[in-house]
């Protein structure tokens, strides 16, 4: 009796773990958790690091870039998206949700015109909807806000595209096939997938190089984000779309109440730890002590140099404990009109795709064979305007981009410090929960089709 | 979401939408469009393969008020089953 009992109940654990598709609150939630969590490891996420490495890749495998790019599997950017890649396959494999599913003609068609449309955008923007708006915004950056802007505008134009397309085009609009398997096979495929992550994760944690085994935890914490996103379908361009399609507001809140979460998580980073780190302590307690002595007056002239040196040790600490959370991270020389024309391009973008820079990983993680084709064209455009931006100072020179044409480089606790920043975010995320859900009553904001 | 709803077999169906390759939010919004082909109390079924469409269609019938009857695995696809208002 017992025994069946049991055997239920782990079914059931299996069944919510990866067959049930979660809700959008609770993949929210853990979505912004993850990203505290990497932020915590070492640095923030982002779909267009890994994406433009891959476009550079190709670009240089064709022989219109001389340079070689940096290695797949070493660009931490490139890792994050190989992660997230990963946990989004095993995500559909243990979940039955994985096949190969190849689109109409003209669904192609639209995913080449997606991927140069959102590859110009998170140029202009300085990062997709994740590096560009949902971790600029959770890293109190105040491009983060201009993008959001941006992708309003071009969802809402995105929409009325498709209405005027259904309508109008006929060429190449059905014909979609499906490949599948059988479930045994995919459960299979995906448990060995799970095992050559974690075995990748321990083979960088087991290398020297510091830079290289920290990239053990991007990669899973990477995939953590990865099978979240696709077991809840969590999708960013959902929540700018459906008020203005359907009315239905789920995902908007659920996204208004993680970038909520980050902020605040990222605000404690910022702020709290380096506040207390104990290199932090330990450069305070020397500056005092060497304060006190007179370095002319030490005539040992090795301790003097001894002194120096264990002083500079200090500061180097401080500044690579700093480093970690720097706040320069995400923050880009784009507030301003770069950051709205830049979101106005990658939400149409988005529209065209099916998918944002995250749901594009995701769809390509089950097998939606359209959103393939999105990302070398994502990845080449972007690869290419972010080299000829590079040269010609589009975005300003150093990490506080001077002198950026696109905008201003601004981190919002400079200017309103870390509790009216933090005021701010908890504004903007309550006015943006209040107006979807006004709308999904009084449908005002709904596009008529 | 809520769990899946399986439909009852032997469906008069009046028309049929081949959504089969289509992805997020295309299966929906075909579906908006073709249910005003059929007559009121008439089915319509569409084949697909967006596991999204699990929860578009349900929520969407929901919100419009036509009935949905629920879904029934085939071969590679899923037929979904709605019942205009």
């Amino acid at each position: 009796m017992s025994d069946g009992l049991f055997k239920e109940k782990v079914k059931n654990f299996f069944k919510i773990l990866c067959q049930t598709e979660w809700n959008a609150t609770a993949a929210g939630l853990i979505v912004a958790l993850l990203s505290i969590l990497i932020m915590a490891w070492w640095r923030p996420w982002g779909a267009v690091g890994a994406i433009r490495n891959w476009g550079e890749w190709i670009l240089y495998g064709i022989g219109i870039f001389d340079a070689k790019p940096a290695s797949i599997v070493v660009s931490s950017g490139s890792v994050i998206g190989i992660g997230f890649l990963a946990g989004a396959f095993i995500s559909a494999c243990l979940g039955n949700d994985f096949s190969f599913k190849f689109p109409p003609p003209w669904e192609l068609v639209k995913a080449i015109i997606a991927g140069i449309l959102m590859g110009i955008g998170s140029a202009f923007a300085g990062g997709c909807n994740v590096g560009g708006m949902y971790n600029a915004i959770g890293n109190l950056a105040a491009n983060g806000f201009t993008m959001w802007l941006g992708l309003v505008v071009g969802v809402v134009l995105g929409l009325k595209y498709i209405y005027w397309e259904m309508e109008h085009i006929t060429w190449g609009t059905s014909g979609g096939k499906n490949f599948d398997f059988p479930y045994g096979l995919k459960i299979l495929v995906g448990i060995v997938a799970l095992v050559i992550l974690i075995w990748g994760a321990y083979y960088y944690s087991g290398q020297s190089d510091d830079y290289v085994n920290s990239l053990s935890g991007i990669l899973l914490i990477s995939a953590g984000l990865g099978y979240t996103m696709q077991r809840g379908r969590w999708c960013m361009v959902q929540a700018f779309r459906e008020p203005h399609m359907t009315g239905d507001c789920t995902l908007a809140k659920s996204v208004a109440l993680s970038i909520l979460v980050l902020a605040i998580g990222a605000a404690v980073l910022k702020y709290a730890v380096p506040q207390r780190g104990s290199a932090v302590a330990v450069q305070s307690i020397l500056s005092e002590v060497v304060d006190d002595i007179d370095p002319d007056e030490v005539k040992d002239e090795e301790l003097a140099d001894t002194l120096e040196d264990v002083v500079d040790a200090a500061d180097q600490a401080v500044i690579a404990a700093r480093r970690t959370l720097d706040p320069v991270n995400y923050v880009r020389g784009t507030f301003g009109w770069g950051a709205v024309f830049g979101g106005f391009l990658f939400g149409l973008g988005a529209m065209f795709a099916g998918g944002c820079g995250s749901g594009t990983l995701w769809r390509v993680g089950e097998g939606q064979m359209k959103l393939w084709l999105v990302v070398p064209f994502f990845g080449i455009s972007n690869a290419l305007m972010t080299k000829w931006f590079r040269a010609i100072h589009m975005e300003g020179v150093g990490p506080t981009h001077e002198g950026s044409k696109l905008g201003m480089h601004l981190y919002l606790p400079d200017a309103l410090g870390y509790g009216g920043t933090i005021a701010l975010v908890v504004i903007a995320m309550a006015l943006w929960y209040i107006i979807v859900d006004w709308n999904e009553d009084s449908n005002k904001l709904i596009v008529e089709m | 979401m809520s769990d899946i709803k399986i439909a009852p077999e032997g469906l008069e169906v009046a028309r049929t939408l081949d959504a089969k390759g289509l992805s997020c939010p295309m299966p929906l919004l075909r579906t908006k469009k073709e249910i005003e082909k059929i007559n009121s109390g008439e089915i319509l079924e569409v084949l697909g393969t967006d596991p999204g469409s699990r929860n578009d269609i349900p929520g969407w019938c929901a919100r419009a008020g036509h009935e949905y009857l629920g879904e029934r695995e085939d071969e590679g696809f899923i037929r979904f089953y709605v019942k205009k208002k």
